[in-house]
C-alpha cells in the first residue's frame, strides 16, 4: 500500500529548519555565542518576516477584521455552537463566515457596552457586508472538505482550531496549515493517507 | 475498493477533440504559446495520436486515438521517481504530487505512452482566461511534471458527497471531464472491480485491446476497434 512517506519540505519550512545554530562552538564565551544566536534569529525573523506558531506557520501580514470578535463570550458565556455562525461546516467544503444578517439576529441593537459591539451595530445599520479576514489557509494544491471532517469523521472543531473558541479576540495573523498538521491523524486514524486523497 | 478505468471506443470516436478541450479547461492546463509549441513544449494531458499512413495520391488510412494517462496497474513512471512524487494509489489512480516533484523528468522518459508533460515556463493564463480557472485543480509551477489524473479532484468531491449522504459511490458519480464531454459517447468510465459496471462489460468485448500491452504496464485504459489496428497498435 503506497503511503505518503513524510512531509515534503515546503519553502516556509526550509526557512524554519535553517534558523537555529545548534550548540556553542568551542573556545568562544557562551554569552557571545548566545547573543550571536539571538542576533541571527532576530535577523532571520526580520528578513523573512516569519514567526512560527506550533507546527504550522503564520504569515507576516496582520489580518484586518471589521470588529474584534470575541469567541469566548459567544461560545462560553452565551453558549452558541460553532455552526450557528459557521453554518456550512457540516455540509460543504468551506465552513463559511457569518454574514451581516447572521450578526443582526442579535445585534441590530447593542446588547452591552462593548465598543466593538458598538462598531458592529454601526456597520450593520450602514447596510455594508462584513468583510471578515480569513485566519486559516492551506496551500492551493490541497483539497480539504469541512463536511468530511465534521460530519463524516465527527471531529471537534477544536482539533484543528485549537484555542480559538476560548480567545477573546481574533488571532492577529493567518495560520498556515501544513501537511504536518494533517498527516499525524491520517496515518494513525481511520483516514486515508493516499496522496491523491488530499492533493490535487 | 474501486479500481478506476476507462474504455474508448475508436469506432465511435469522430476525432472532434471535444475531450481535449474539456481536459484543458477542467484541469487549468496552461496555453504555452506558439514559440513553446515550436520547441515541442506545449502541454496537453489528453492528446489525439495519429496512426496510419497518408500517402500522396491515395486515400489516407489515418486513425486518431485519444491518449490520456493509462493509469497503469504496473506503472513504469512511479518506479523511477527518486522523490515519490508520483505513486499509484489504493484505487489504482497514478497521482502526481507537484509540491514534491523536483523536475528530473525520469518519469517522462519512463512513460511509454509519453503522456507526461514538463512545465518549462511559469504558467501564464492571458486575460480573460484566468477568470475561467477551476478552483478545484491547483496550478502547476514551473519545473514540475504534470499529467492526466483521471480528474481525481472530481472523485474527491463525489466521494465526500456520497459519504455525507451515507451511501456508496454510485456509477456515474465520478466521471472525468473528457468522458463527460464526448458527444459521440465513445468514452466510458467506471469501476473495473465491479463486474456489472459498463467498463467491465465493454472490456470483455472482442474488439478490446490496450496500447502497448506487450510491455506489461497493465494499462487501465482499454480501446475498442474492429479495424485492422485492433490489438496491434
Amino acid at each position: 500500500m503506497p503511503r505518503c512517506a513524510g512531509a515534503p519540505i515546503m519553502p516556509d519550512e526550509r526557512i524554519e529548519k535553517g534558523q537555529a545554530p545548534t550548540g556553542p562552538s568551542t573556545g568562544e564565551p557562551a554569552g557571545v555565542v548566545a547573543s550571536a544566536a539571538i542576533g541571527f534569529l532576530v535577523f532571520l525573523l526580520l528578513t523573512t518576516g516569519l514567526l512560527t506558531v506550533g507546527s504550522g506557520g503564520s504569515s507576516s501580514r496582520p489580518v484586518d477584521q471589521p470588529v474584534e470578535f470575541n469567541h469566548r463570550l459567544h461560545v462560553e458565556d452565551v453558549g452558541l455552537e460553532c455552526n450557528e455562525c459557521h453554518e456550512f461546516a457540516e455540509s460543504e467544503s468551506f465552513s463559511g463566515l457569518p454574514t451581516a444578517e447572521t450578526c443582526a439576529f442579535c445585534h441590530e441593537e447593542a446588547q452591552g457596552n462593548s465598543p466593538e459591539e458598538a462598531k458592529l451595530v454601526a456597520l450593520l445599520s450602514g447596510g455594508q457586508p462584513l468583510e471578515w479576514g480569513r485566519l486559516y489557509r492551506q496551500p492551493a494544491h490541497v483539497y480539504y472538505a469541512h463536511s468530511q471532517h465534521v460530519s463524516v469523521a465527527g471531529l471537534e472543531c477544536e482539533r484543528c482550531h485549537a484555542g480559538l473558541a476560548a480567545s477573546s479576540r481574533p488571532p492577529r495573523r493567518v495560520r498556515k496549515l501544513t501537511m504536518d498538521d494533517c498527516i499525524d491523524c491520517h496515518e494513525d486514524g481511520d483516514a486515508e493517507s493516499d496522496c491523491t486523497t488530499c492533493h490535487r | 475498493m474501486a479500481r478506476w478505468g476507462m474504455v474508448i471506443d475508436l469506432d465511435r470516436c469522430t476525432a472532434c477533440q471535444a475531450c481535449v478541450v474539456a481536459c484543458q479547461v477542467e484541469n487549468n492546463v496552461p496555453p504555452t504559446g506558439a514559440d513553446q509549441a515550436e520547441l515541442g513544449r506545449s502541454i496537453s494531458w489528453l492528446r489525439l495520436a495519429p496512426h496510419g499512413e497518408a500517402e500522396h495520391g491515395t486515400r489516407p488510412q489515418m486513425h486518431l486515438m485519444p491518449v490520456p494517462c493509462m493509469h497503469c496497474d504496473n506503472p513504469p513512471c512511479t518506479k523511477v521517481c527518486p522523490v515519490q512524487a508520483t505513486q499509484i494509489g489504493e484505487e489504482g489512480l497514478v497521482g502526481q504530487i507537484y509540491a514534491r516533484c523536483i523536475g528530473c523528468r525520469y518519469c517522462t522518459t519512463a512513460c511509454p505512452y509519453t503522456v507526461r508533460e514538463f512545465n518549462w515556463k511559469q504558467p501564464d493564463f492571458p486575460e480573460p482566461m484566468e477568470q475561467g480557472l477551476s478552483p478545484d485543480v491547483s496550478i502547476r509551477p514551473k519545473g514540475v511534471v504534470e499529467k492526466c489524473t483521471f480528474c481525481h479532484h472530481r472523485l474527491q468531491v463525489a466521494r465526500d458527497r456520497a459519504q455525507l449522504e451515507d451511501r456508496p459511490l454510485a456509477e456515474g458519480d465520478y466521471v472525468p471531464a473528457c468522458v463527460e464531454s464526448c458527444p459521440a459517447a465513445a468514452m466510458t468510465f467506471g469501476d473495473l472491480e465491479d463486474p456489472n459496471s459498463e467498463v467491465s462489460r465493454l472490456k470483455q468485448s472482442q474488439r478490446a485491446f490496450q496500447l502497448l500491452e506487450e510491455l506489461g504496464t497493465e494499462p487501465k485504459v482499454t480501446y475498442l476497434s474492429k479495424g485492422e489496428w485492433g490489438g496491434q497498435v
